[in-house]
This record gives structure tokens, sequence and C-alpha cells, in this order.
């Protein structure tokens, strides 16, 4: 309540004070209020924080940035009217997207006005299908590469002769299992997929997929549940209570900090991927990621997640280009991004794939102390 | 018991005056944004309250005209946006194509829908309506074919051939005179609505429905056809909601769009032409430039409905009214 | 064994929506008065559970009282504020007012208690109960007594009492019921305060199964629709069986047919049903 307040008054007074004509806008547009608030708060702080370090520095091409935020309300309408507001504001380049629909309604807005976009964590195919918007450029991995992930872990280290599929029925979920099956073939997978269970986003309740998954008793059992602030670790709990033998193999970056408090040492033993950890190598050995961790820490008292580090890179990799290309513009920006490498983010050296996409490096886990979210990372 | 409005007698007796009223009004409107500064979001915030304005009139018929709470328009409203996103997108068809398609496709929806609640009244045919939307979400969400869940990019600019010349807008400015002259002709057509045979006819059902029938009228027929008319209006902001976005998904359906229906249709009193249109512009003023962070927003669009229908079951127009009359 | 285990998950959910589906049945069969904001009050009933649980300490027989308290407060409240449209059975202003009011409570409850999913710990949803190789937890066990005593006793006292007959007369005219010396105003304000404490009671016992989150509450409020349509409105047998058998439908569809599409699934089922039989099943 009081970060709301706070957030308010913040939003009045950067309505007040004028902002001088040489300082640069950094938007963003994530969820801060209704269920994904946390987490779009987690985001946007993350760009607040990085934002704060460049001027720390001096700024950008000798000029100072400021920090617009706005709350998509998870609403695609919502996002839509958020978007029109950057515009009339001159942002410079805005930082979105925490779940598809929303990123995907505010994309073709924010590319007819010409704004740089940059989208933070939204993880549909089509952002960066190029048709709304050529420039495009993603930060969060992608269900092709995640699915090479998950099923190399399972055919080469599990060695599964048996898989079943727990998937969440929409584009995100069919599309992760999609591409699982397809990674299948390539590795020449011998054993069997047995079973596919669907739920629905908004379930909570999985007892009846559990019991036809236990029937089946695979050796694996592939989970997509991008609803991780209740289906999720309610799925978790479940899956324990049903005692299930399989090896709960998570999608990649499922298992996000609010899993971990509500599910607790329930997720013990879950398998999972994901491209972001504070405590775990390589980052442990990043100057970059463990001096962010660390700031994260003294501002907001926490561990940064993935969310974060997806937010702060945002800031870096569009800093980065803009430094190097002496320029603001959405053409010439976005160009010194895709197909380039950018070094020193939270996430490392990374590189970006031609279409925009940012090549992350995975690390497999398995939750050894789930109460307290301790992690083992698998070879 | 509903209240009845008494029709406020016009203050021009001649046509003619009113006539160049309703010009003089009519041309301010079009230049609004401009005199609003002419900036992007001017013109963005008013086509949206136009296109929205639009959406509001189908349930104000059904709401003010039949009496009942359609909770199954947001099913209209997406049938407009999916039929102008997939048949402009994988057939390349023109505004004028998806708009005809859209009122079809509406039109049968309406005629089924209004056939299955034929026999219902009240709250089991809000309930009912509000299945059907739901059943659809689920549909739309499901069905890859049409969008799924991340539903259809890259609907290119609105084309509408004239004759020789082509009308092609994608931008807001572009659009604003297209959504313009969408909300002139709703008004035009809820303004004959209001003074024809059916329109009368349902109001005579809705207040005093013994009479209705001693006068031979069969209260299906009318409420069927009420219902039916006023799928299209909806239907046909939703096609031109898919242009203005260039993005359609299930959100459609989302009670965000309900719930704004319902409060502009409220929020100024029933039976009031340019009430939903004023209710529209007063909600989404208060969203992009008051907005307060979506709890909030919330609190205000829910009290608002509340307190409006509690204090004041005529609206702000009643209000009005009723302030005026104790002043004199 | 897997159709015994499916039998069980039918019951456990089956009941949860008869649970919540009660309050909804009474005001809508017995007063005749609709309330939209059933989904919201479930949510607040669940969150206030947890405030008393976790940040008061009571136990949860004293939180789950706790609930009942301050929902019949707030039930007490709207429905004075609603009164007049109420006495004028202006139903669809009613309607309207209610979803506003849900409104409301959504965004005050995300201001009041976070938008962060929450967990009701000392509750027995963690209580597992195994019997060979099927299994439930002892809260599935309390829903499902506390479910059916709650239909036993709310069906004697509305049939086998005079207060019940005292009810419908006031749905059915409360003019004509203020004539014979009824008070409708009290009558009206009793049974919505029901409502709103019978869903309290509903959230305090089916919310601990899942975390709890304030946007949380159309599942719940849709899936009452079913139970109170498809039992025949205002039928409290048929809002039972309606629950406990929609259950069966939505394990046994899941099971064999695809649990993704179970709501659509519900609803076309209902849909169907008012074609043929508009006034639902209890009907004769």
């Amino acid at each position: 309540m009081n970060r709301t307040i706070a957030l308010a008054v913040g939003l009045l007074a950067s309505l007040a004070t004028p902002v001088m004509a040489q300082d640069i806008k950094v938007g963003t547009i994530f969820p801060l209020s209704g269920g994904a608030g946390p987490d779009g708060q987690t985001v946007t702080n993350a760009v607040k924080l990085m934002v704060g370090q460049i001027n720390e520095k001096g700024g950008l091409l000798g000029r100072k940035l400021v920090v617009i935020s706005k709350d998509d309300e998870r609403t695609p309408a919502v996002g839509v009217s958020r978007a029109n507001e950057m515009i009339a504001e001159k942002a410079d380049v805005v930082i979105e997207g925490w779940n598809s629909p929303v990123t995907l309604a505010m994309q073709p807005i924010l590319a007819r006005a010409g704004i740089m976009d940059m989208t933070a964590v939204s993880k549909s195919e089509l952002i960066l299908g190029g048709e709304t918007n050529p420039y495009a450029v993603r930060i969060n991995s992608s269900n092709g590469f995640d699915a090479e992930v998950i099923a190399k872990y399972v055919v080469d280290t599990l060695k599964a002769k048996t898989v079943a599929f727990l998937t969440q029925n929409d584009v995100y979920g069919n599309g992760f299992q999609t591409a699982v099956e397809a990674e299948f073939k390539k590795l020449n997978f011998a054993g069997k997929v047995v079973l596919t269970e669907k739920f629905a986003f908004k379930d909570t309740d999985f007892r009846v997929q559990l019991t036809n998954l236990k029937a089946a008793n695979p050796d694996a059992i592939i989970v997509t549940n991008s609803s991780n602030s209740s289906g999720l670790p309610a799925m978790v709990e479940q899956y324990r209570q049903a005692d299930l033998k399989s090896t709960f193999v998570g999608a990649v970056g499922i298992m996000l900090t609010t899993v971990f408090k509500v599910a607790g040492d329930a997720n013990n033993g879950i398998v999972s991927a994901d491209i972001f950890f504070p405590d775990l190598a390589p980052f442990t050995s990043i100057p970059e990621s463990t001096a962010f961790v660390a700031a994260y820490k003294k501002a907001y008292g926490a561990d940064p997640d993935k969310s974060a580090a997806l937010g702060a890179a945002a800031v870096q990799v569009w800093a980065h280009a803009v430094e190097t290309t002496k320029s603001l513009d959405r053409k010439t920006v976005a160009e010194a991004i895709r197909g380039k490498p950018v070094k020193g983010t939270v996430f490392g050296d990374v590189e970006f794939l031609p279409n925009g996409q940012m090549k992350p490096r995975y690390v497999v886990f398995k939750v050894v102390d789930g109460k307290n979210a301790k992690l083992e990372a698998l070879p | 018991m509903t209240v009845i409005e008494s029709q406020t007698p016009s203050r021009t007796n001649s046509p003619l005056p009113r006539a160049v009223i309703t010009l003089v009004l009519i041309a301010v409107g079009f230049f609004l944004p401009r005199l609003l500064g002419g900036t992007s979001v001017a013109y963005s915030t008013l086509t949206t309250i136009a296109i929205f304005a639009v959406m509001c009139y189908g349930v104000d018929i059904v709401l003010s005209y039949l009496g009942e709470v359609s909770l199954g328009h947001t099913l209209f409203w997406a049938i407009g946006g999916y039929t102008a996103a997939n048949l402009s997108v994988k057939y390349g068809l023109d505004g004028w194509t998806t708009a005809l398609a859209t009122i079809a496709f509406c039109l049968a929806a309406a005629l089924f829908l209004g056939a299955v609640t034929l026999r219902t009244r009240e709250f089991v045919f809000s309930l009912v309506t509000y299945a059907a939307a739901v059943v659809a979400y689920e549909v739309a969400f499901n069905w890859d074919a049409i969008g799924g869940s991340d539903g259809i990019v890259g609907i290119a600019a609105l084309k509408l051939p004239l004759g020789v010349a082509t009308f092609s807008g994608a931008s807001q400015e572009d659009l604003w005179p297209v959504a313009f002259a969408l909300l002139l002709l709703t008004l035009a057509f809820i303004a004959r609505f209001r003074r024809s045979r059916l329109g009368t006819t349902a109001l005579m059902v809705q207040m005093n429905p013994a009479l209705a029938a001693s006068l031979g009228v069969d209260p299906r027929k009318v409420r069927l056809a009420v219902f039916v008319i006023s799928a299209p209006i909806t239907g046909l902001a939703g096609w031109l909601y898919a242009y203005q976005r260039a993005y359609v998904g299930p959100d459609m359906f989302e009670s965000y769009f309900l719930v704004m229906m319902l409060t502009a249709v409220v929020l100024i009193g029933r039976r009031i032409l340019v009430g939903p249109l004023i209710g529209t512009a007063l909600l989404i003023a208060q969203q992009n430039l008051l907005s307060l962070g979506g709890d909030w927003n919330k609190i205000i669009l829910g009290s608002v409905l509340a307190i409006v229908l509690i204090f004041w079951p005529t609206g702000l127009a009643g209000l009005f009214r009723r302030f005026s009359k104790s002043k004199f | 064994m897997n159709v015994a285990q499916q039998i069980i998950n039918g019951l456990v959910l089956g009941s949860g929506y008869a649970c919540i589906a009660l309050g909804w049945t009474i005001l809508l069969g017995v007063a005749r008065l609709v309330n939209f904001a059933h989904g919201q009050l479930y949510m607040l009933g669940a969150f206030v559970t947890w405030f008393a649980i976790a940040k008061i300490g009571l136990p949860y027989p004293v939180a789950i009282l706790a609930a009942m308290i301050v929902l019949a407060l707030l039930g007490a409240l709207m429905q004075t504020a609603m009164m007049r449209l109420v006495m004028t059975q202006n139903l669809t202003s009613l309607m309207i007012v209610t979803l506003g009011l849900g409104y409301v409570l959504q965004g005050g409850s995300a201001l009041l208690f976070g938008g962060n999913p929450q967990t009701l710990p000392g509750t027995l949803a963690r209580a597992k109960v195994d019997l060979g190789p099927l299994w439930f937890t002892w809260q599935d066990v309390l829903v499902l007594a506390v479910t059916l005593a709650l239909y036993g006793v709310v069906w004697l006292f509305t049939q086998k009492t005079r207060y019940g007959s005292v009810i419908r007369a006031v749905a059915e005219d409360p003019k004509l019921a203020e004539l014979f010396g009824v008070n409708a105003r009290v009558v009206y304000l009793l049974v919505f305060v029901f409502e709103c404490s019978a869903v309290a009671l509903g959230a305090a016992l089916v919310a601990p199964r899942s975390p709890i989150l304030t946007s949380m509450g159309f599942n719940e409020v849709i899936m009452t629709f079913v139970v109170v349509v498809l039992g025949g409105i205002g039928s409290i047998g048929g809002a039972l069986l309606a629950g406990l058998g929609l259950g069966l439908f939505t394990a046994f569809f899941g099971a064999f047919v695809a649990p993704a599409y179970t709501t659509a699934a519900a609803f076309a089922l209902l849909l169907a049903l008012l074609v043929i039989r508009p006034a639902g099943l209890a009907t004769k």
C-alpha cells in the first residue's frame, strides 16, 4: 500500500517538476498493480537502479537520464494508452513487456511513432516476427533455445526412457512442447512420450491431471506453467501430495521467487534451467553481475531475481548502443544491437541474433532447499 | 420499476436553426483534436473515445429499451475485432468487406443468442449472455486458427476504396475521421431508433407489458429484434478498434470493456442520446489524464457505477435536472 | 484405482463449488436478489482469514469466525446502501451496482493486502490422508462435511420453519408482505448478511487449497453461476447436487477428454440446458 502511494506521489512529482530539455527519457511500462504488480515493480526497480548508476557516472552523451514509469495493469487496452502517453512525453526508449499480449498490443503503437522499444520479459515468438516492429529487441530467452536445453537434459543427462508433458494450454505452453519434441527428434531420442496433460493458465487445481500422470509413471514430466504466483506453486504442492515419483522438469525460467516463497520445500528435487542467478556460477564470477546483485540488495533489501536482471540488462544494452553510436535514433540504436555482441551486461558478455533475440547462457539446476531458494547447478 | 425519463422539450421550435446547431456541433466535434492542440495524444484519446462510445451504444439500446443487462456484448466487440484482423491479415480484404462481414457475423451470433435467451428474463438473461461470452473467450483463446492465446499481429492500415480514390489510414490522425464518421452514423441510427416503431414498442413492452399485450404486440419478437440490431453497433466499434490497435487478442473479452460499457451508459442516465458518449469521454479522460494507478482506477470506476445508481438512479442528467428545477 | 481417485478428485472439487455457491443460492432463490460481487467477496473472505491467522495470530477456527463476522458487517453495509433499489425491485440496477462494488472490493483489497500471493498457514490443507494408493487431505474432508451439514441445516430452516415461508413471501411481493406485518427490510438485510458470511465461510474452507491473490474471484463466481442455474434457481438440494455433479463432470471430462476445456464445456452444458429447460434441472 505504501509503495503504491509512494509510486503515485512519485508520478505526480515527476509530472510536476519540469524535465530539462536535454534529459534523456527512459520509459518503462510494466504491470504495477494487481496480481503481476510485484513482478512488474521488480523489473521497474532494476531499471531505475541501472539508470541511477549511469547518471552517477555522468549520464549518456553528456545528458542526464530520467525514468518515466507507467502501469499497464496487465491489460492490453491500458498498455496501448500508456504507450500513447510515452509518445506524448517524447520518451527516447521504452522498456516494456511482462506478458505477451500487452507487448504485442503496444508494439505497433511505439513502432509507428519511431520509439526504440526494448522488450524485457514477454516470451511470444510474434514479438520478433518483424511484422509490426522491424527493430525489435528482446532480452528474455526464447522458447526455441529453452527447449534445446531442457530436451538435452532429459535425453542426455537424465537418460529418461519415458517422458510426459504437463502443458499450459496456450501459445507459450504448446509452443514450448512442440519445440521440445522437435529437439527430441534431433537428439535421436530413443524413449517415448507416454502422455500429454493440459491445463489452463488460470487453473489452481491439478489433481485430475496429476492422477493421470501418476498412473502413467514416466521417468520425467516436463512442465510449462507461467502462473508463477498461484498456479505453479499450487501445482508443485499437489505434485508432492499426489506422491509422483517422476522427475519434475520445469521449463526454463518458471521458477521465480514467488514459487519458492509460496511452495517452499515442496520445490525440492525440481530440475529446471534459467539464465540468471544471483548466487550460482558463472554469475558469481561476472563482475557486472556481482556488482548489480550488491547494488540491488542495498537498494531494495532482497536478492534480484531473473526478472530484475532482465530489466537491468535492457538498460545496459540500450545504453551501450547509444554510447557507441552517439545517437538516440531508433534505427541506428537497434542496428547496433541486433546481430551484434554486447559486452559487460549483468548476464556477462552476450550476443544478439539478427532478429533481436539475446542469446543467453543457461544453467541447469536442481532445487536442494526450496524454503531458502537454494539451488545446485547441474553439469 | 424503472424511472421514465420525461422527454426534454427541444428549445428550438423550427427545424432550420436546429439543423444549423447540429451542423455547428458536428463541425466543432470534427476539429476538436486540432482545437485541443492537434497532438498525437489528442487524436488517439479522441479516437479511442469515439470507438468506445460506439461500443457502449450497443449495450445502451439493450439496457435502455429492453431494461435488460447484457453481459455478453464483449462477444460482439470481439467478433468485430477478430473479423477485421483475420480477414485483413489472411486474405488482404479491404475495410468495407471486413465491415460487412462484421455486421453479418454479429447479426448471426445475436440471432442465435437472442433465440436461446428468448424465454429468459433479468438475471438469467444476464447469466446466459455472460456464459456465451465465456465460451467464446475459451474458443478464441484455444483456437490457433483465429489467433489463439497470443492473438493476431500485423493488421495493416485500414483501406476504404471510395470509387476512384482509396482512403488509407494507420495513424491516429488518419483514423480520427473514420471514428468520427462511425460515431455520427451511430448517433443518427440511435436517434432514428428512438422515434421508430420498434423503439417505442420496446419501451412499451418494458414499461407496461400488459398494455403491449393488449395491443397485440409479441414481446418476444420485439426483444429479439432489439437485441439483434444492438449487436452490429458494438461489433463495428470492435472492427475499427482492430485497425486502431493493429493487434487483436483474447483480451477483447476482458471485463474491463464490459464494465466500461455499463458504466458509460448509466453514468449520465439511460435513454439520453448523447449519454453514453459523454460517459465514455469522462471515463477515458479519468483513466488517461487523471490516472491514479490500476487499483485506484478500479475503485473509482466501481464506486461511480454504484454511487450513481444508488443515489441518482436517473444518472448525472437526472441530478442536473433536479438541481436546475430547485433553482427556478 | 485411477477411477476411484478421480471420483475423490471430483468430490473434492464439487464440494468446493457447492460450498461457495450456498450463499448465492439462498440470495437468488429465496430473496430473488443477485450479487455479482460474490467472487470478490470470496477473495475478501480468504484474505481476512489469512490476515487473522498470519498477521494477528488467531487459530484457524477463530479466524474463520472473524472472516464471517467481517463479511457479515460488510454485507449489512452493502445491503443498507442498496435498500431502496431492493425495495423497488430494481433488479437491473442492482446487478450493475453489485458489479461495481465488486470492482471496488478488488481495487481496495489490492491496496490493502498487496499484490503478493499468500498461503493460509495452520489449516488442514497439508494434512494428507493416504488410503492405499488413494489420497486426499483433511481439509477436503472438512469442506465436504461442512458443506453437507450446512445444506442440511439451511434446507431444514427454509422448508420446515415459519421463517422460510416469511422470506419467500417477501421475495414474492415485499410491499404485500409488509401489509401483513412482515418487516421486509429486515428480512432482506438478514438474507444478504447470510450470503456474505456464507461466502466467507466457503472462502475460509476452500481457499487454503491454493495460494490466494487479490485478483482472484472470477473463476469462483462463474462456477457459482453454473451451479446455481444448473441446480434450478434457488433449489437448495438442486444446488448441492449440481455442485457435486459439476465436480465429478470436471474430473471425468478432464481425465478422459481435455482438462483445459472444462470451463467452456460446463458453460456449453449450461447453455444447452437453458434452451431445453429454462428454469434449470430441479424443475419438474
